[in-house]
């Protein structure tokens, strides 16, 4: 207990008063959905599958995005932005177009658009689960200087993801497109993160 | 401009015009102290949700926006080590001169290679298209620059090695 540096506590956050403290659960409105476990999210993902092997990809686009996880755990969100990812892989460069304008028309359309630009967001913040199979011959360079090098954890070489990376950036420019900044401005604004 | 560089760029556009809406905001913890919110992390609900933009894994750029302050990182494509060392210097040498360009931040983000700080009184000073047109072009120009600088290199380095090597001819 004597060497314990008085000085490097941080006595704000033992503080119930003090603004370090305050209760973000304040900021989520009150009509959250309830939330959703993993296997909620696992039967939804079936269902968007099967719409998008019938051809309905504006359909299953607009089904995904309806029923993204707000009140879910990490593992929901997860398994649904694995197959919102796949949705919008699935879809080609040239119907882009055509399907964010039928998602983003309609009932809830300017919720869908913003749940979207959510999950390009998230897309791109975590690597995509092709790239990890790859990483590991990817990022041996042509010039690998073998047993000289002597930092490790540098991860060079192109890198992985890039083209999971370069679908979502063209859907977002398309939706930046329709939907100007305000979404983006309400995807840094939100606190229910999909 | 390459083809998947512009959806890149067009990206950090967008999300950066989007987020440099700022506003003057006093400290909550201590009056009369005016802080940018981003940097001190004293009240959660100030800091607005972060966003990555990534074009491969190892080149992204950070956004963290908050209240009256945003702060923006940039990880610089390295695909080999003198790559690597070249952004090192680089980008150090142009942290050494941060309080000429402003909004640089003295040290980058943990993980990335170069940071910068803007906070409501740089907005309010300048003008806010200039400063993302700034963010875009030096963007821009750094991988040129990087591959430029390799290039010099590999000449110099070849020059050296066979004026070296002349007497052994």
């Amino acid at each position: 207990m004597s060497q314990l540096n008085y000085r490097t506590i941080n006595i704000d956050v033992l503080d119930p008063e003090s603004s370090v403290n305050f209760p973000m659960v304040t900021l989520l409105p009150p009509n959250l959905p309830p939330p959703e476990t993993s296997s909620d999210a696992a039967n939804v993902a079936n269902q968007v599958r099967q719409l998008l092997r019938s051809g309905d990809s504006e359909g299953a686009l607009r089904h995904v995005l309806d029923t993204a996880p707000l009140g879910g755990d990490d593992r929901a969100k997860e398994v649904h932005m694995a197959a919102v990812i796949d949705v919008l892989q699935g879809i080609r460069q040239s119907e882009m177009t055509r399907v964010l304008e039928g998602v983003c028309s309609g009932e809830g359309g300017s919720e869908r658009a913003d749940c979207l630009m959510k999950y390009l967001y998230k897309g791109m913040s975590s690597p995509g689960p092709s790239s990890g199979a790859q990483s590991p011959h990817k990022s041996m360079s042509p010039q690998s200087t073998g047993g000289f090098s002597q930092i490790q954890a540098r991860n060079l070489g192109e890198g992985g993801g890039g083209q999971q990376m370069s679908v979502l950036l063209s859907w977002h420019e398309k939706l930046v497109e329709l939907t100007g900044t305000g979404s983006i401005v309400r995807v840094m604004t939100d606190r229910r993160t999909v | 401009m390459s083809q998947s560089l512009r959806p890149y760029l067009q990206c950090v556009r967008a999300s950066l015009t989007a987020a440099l809406a700022l506003s003057d905001f006093a400290s909550q913890t201590s009056e009369r102290h005016n802080v940018p919110e981003i940097e001190a992390q004293s009240s959660p609900e100030l800091l607005l949700n972060p966003l990555t933009i990534s074009r491969n894994e190892n080149e992204k750029v950070l956004i963290e926006p908050s209240v009256n302050s945003v702060r923006l990182s940039i990880r610089i494509k390295q695909s080999d080590e003198i790559e690597h060392i070249l952004v090192h210097k680089f980008t150090r040498f142009l942290t050494q001169r941060a309080e000429s360009f402003f909004i640089l931040r003295r040290k980058p983000v943990k993980g990335y290679d170069i940071s910068f700080l803007v906070c409501n009184a740089h907005t309010e000073a300048m003008l806010k298209h200039k400063l993302v047109d700034f963010i875009i072009q030096f963007m821009e120009e750094v991988d040129k620059e990087i591959s430029e600088m390799k290039l010099f290199l590999n000449a110099r380095a070849r020059f050296v090695a066979e004026s070296f090597l002349t007497p052994f001819d």
